[in-house]
């Protein structure tokens, strides 16, 4: 068990600037994981923080100890990595053990521990079967026995779930959660999904271009998105944007005027989240032409052009509005989220 | 045209499939097959190419056996396959190996050990020939002579003959198994080392736990490659050896070589065949003896 800790954190690949002075502080036993598109450094930082990568500039701390020049296996961390890297001529046996090969213990002892891993994911069946034999799920339990079996301070995952179907890929994720609910141990996970970070974590790191957006719980990132490419990373259906005018007390959108003081005057930007965003027969903030339907079941997602803006609305799965009808949408001034010029949340 | 419009998809299939076929199964039925058969038959037979071939039943094979000349090739022959294969698959992986770590000037010295194998063997093999040569013209004695060393006798002595001609043959195929390691090499998935290097064993374990079985199937490919290119080893021992091909006391001479001379020095044309013949069922032995030892087990 041991804390992480990033101080101004960079990373240079030539010329070029990848990650531009991370800091973050991970808590004993936390399960923090780094989200963002492809290119936005999470896996560079995991990498670092695992010594796979020189670290150019600031420090990785481990436990509290500068780990930058220490070799990865003495930095007493684990990691699952996105093809899973078990060996495909070993037994699953022979892969879980493969970690405790350094490890000062009797044989027997080394036996045991295999067998205590492989029982806590359900793999004691398999443990004499070769990695071809296994489905993708099990292959992925045995990259996280392989890590949990020298019982590391600190894993890390590399995107783990990303070459999973989506009904496996939901079903690990609530076995990952189990287990660090479980083990209590400190997790980095770096995923470009944001439902995996959402459902999994205890707090969520956005990222993009080698800078941190937002740190935060799941419900903050959420709620309070500080700009608006965590507004628009984080939930589906993205969230609406639409230009607005804010004047002393109200804000004018798409036409309409919404009581909401933005606390300054001018042109301001209006987040609105699909969920917030209902088809309603009562009192109505917009009004609009339903351009596309996405029946989803218990609800259903309407397109619906207001005043030349398109936006994503939630309508009744029973009774959708009609393709083509005019419909009136609802969203309480207090859900409106605010950007200023530069894409900064407004308090 | 109708007749090929009733047909049914798969029997189609079957139809243009048999069509593409027939090319290389024609080909390999004149120029493979067909003289492969006929080599056969010629070793119960006894022509001279021009006159009338007579059955002989297995003297020619009684004469082989009877033949020191033979035995002395077919002991040559197995020399140059169990020096020539180990010792040039040690070599090429180890630079393999090495060269697969290195960032500087990779591509330049991967043409560089690339290049022998694209050069003419004839011309490689005078070259060589010229390196042997005793002072003041060959390029090793030379250097020998100017150390103070006594000049060494390579092409001339029974005993270093041999594999002063293996050298050359060995240093002309390692291009070829230094690009095939490397490809095998790369289609490791770097994760696999870096798993290694974050559980902290040994390169040493790396190397043999990891690397080497997963070339496994690399490896099974250059055995059987590099074998084959050893039991039929003949232009570097004809061209290295010209004034006394095979010689000094055919020391060198392997089976290939001395079925040219059986067939166009002497002109004894089923004798000829009866060597090709054991020396194709050689081939087809090691072949599947190595396949059999190094396949992976299921």
């Amino acid at each position: 068990m041991a804390t992480v800790s990033l101080q101004n954190l960079r990373k240079t690949y030539g010329k070029t600037e990848v990650l531009h002075g991370l800091s973050l502080d991970v808590a004993d036993g936390e399960f923090v994981v780094l989200v963002g598109p492809s290119g936005c450094g999470k896996s560079t930082t995991l990498r670092m923080i695992a010594g796979l990568e020189d670290v150019s500039g600031g420090e990785v701390r481990i436990g509290g100890q500068v780990v930058n020049h220490l070799e990865p296996k003495d930095r007493n961390i684990a990691m699952v990595f996105q093809n899973y890297a078990i060996y495909p001529h070993m037994t699953v046996r022979k892969n879980i053990g493969f970690g405790l090969r350094r490890a000062k213990m009797p044989a027997a002892d080394k036996a045991r521990r295999i067998e205590e891993v492989a029982a806590i994911l359900s793999m004691t069946d398999y443990l004499d079967r070769k990695p071809a034999q296994l489905s993708g799920g099990q292959r992925q339990r045995v990259a996280i026995g392989r890590a949990m079996v020298r019982d590391p301070a600190v894993f890390l995952f590399d995107e783990p779930l990303s070459n999973l179907d989506a009904q496996l890929r939901s079903q690990m994720r609530l076995e990952i959660k189990k287990l660090h609910q479980r083990m209590h141990t400190t997790i980095v996970f770096v995923t470009h999904d944001q439902v995996e970070a959402m459902t999994m974590a205890d707090r969520i790191v956005i990222m993009k271009d080698g800078h941190i957006q937002q740190v935060g719980t799941p419900a903050e990132v959420f709620h309070q998105p500080a700009n608006i490419f965590v507004a628009q990373f984080i939930g589906a259906p993205s969230m609406n944007l639409l230009a607005g005018q804010a004047v002393a007390g109200s804000i004018t959108v798409a036409g309409r005027s919404l009581a909401r003081d933005a606390g300054q005057t001018g042109p301001i930007t209006v987040g609105i989240r699909p969920d917030d965003l209902r088809v309603t027969d009562g009192p109505s903030s917009f009004e609009g032409r339903v351009v596309l339907l996405e029946p989803l079941g218990a609800e259903t997602l309407a397109y619906v052009d207001i005043g030349g803006q398109e936006v994503v609305a939630r309508a009744d799965g029973r009774n959708p509005p009609a393709l083509g009808a005019v419909v009136q949408l609802h969203v309480a001034p207090e859900n409106l989220h605010l950007f200023d010029g530069d894409g900064k949340a407004v308090e | 045209m109708s007749l090929y419009r009733n047909l049914s998809i798969r029997q189609k299939q079957v139809v243009w499939a048999w069509g593409f076929l027939a090319l290389p199964i024609v080909f390999y039925c004149v120029i493979r097959f067909y003289p492969t058969f006929n080599a056969i038959v010629l070793s119960f037979q006894s022509w001279n190419l021009l006159g009338p071939r007579e059955w002989v039943g297995l003297d020619n094979y009684a004469k082989l056996w009877d033949d020191p000349v033979f035995w002395k090739a077919f002991r040559n022959t197995f020399m140059y396959l169990i020096l020539g294969t180990p010792i040039s698959l040690v070599i090429s992986f180890v630079i393999a190996y090495h060269l697969d770590k290195t960032k500087l000037l990779h591509g330049t010295l991967r043409a560089l050990y690339f290049l022998p194998f694209l050069t003419s063997t004839v011309a490689m093999a005078w070259v060589w020939r010229w390196f042997y040569q005793p002072v003041p013209i060959g390029l090793f004695n030379n250097f020998l002579a100017s150390m103070g060393i006594a000049q060494i006798d390579f092409l001339n002595s029974t005993s270093n003959a041999l594999p002063s001609i293996l050298l050359p043959a060995i240093w002309a195929g390692l291009g070829f198994q230094i690009i095939i390691f490397m490809a095998g090499l790369r289609a490791i998935p770097t994760s696999y080392y870096e798993a290694a290097r974050i559980d902290g064993v040994s390169t040493w374990t790396i190397l043999w736990e990891i690397t080497l079985p997963l070339l496994k199937p690399t490896i099974v490919f250059l055995v059987v490659f590099s074998s084959i290119g050893f039991l039929r080893i003949f232009d570097q021992v004809f061209n290295m050896t010209t004034n006394n091909p095979g010689g000094p006391l055919d020391s060198t001479k392997p089976l290939v070589l001395m079925i040219y001379q059986t067939a166009f020095s002497s002109f004894d044309m089923g004798y000829a065949a009866a060597q090709t013949v054991v020396l194709f069922a050689i081939l087809l032995v090691v072949s599947l003896i190595q396949l059999r030892v190094l396949r992976e087990k299921p």
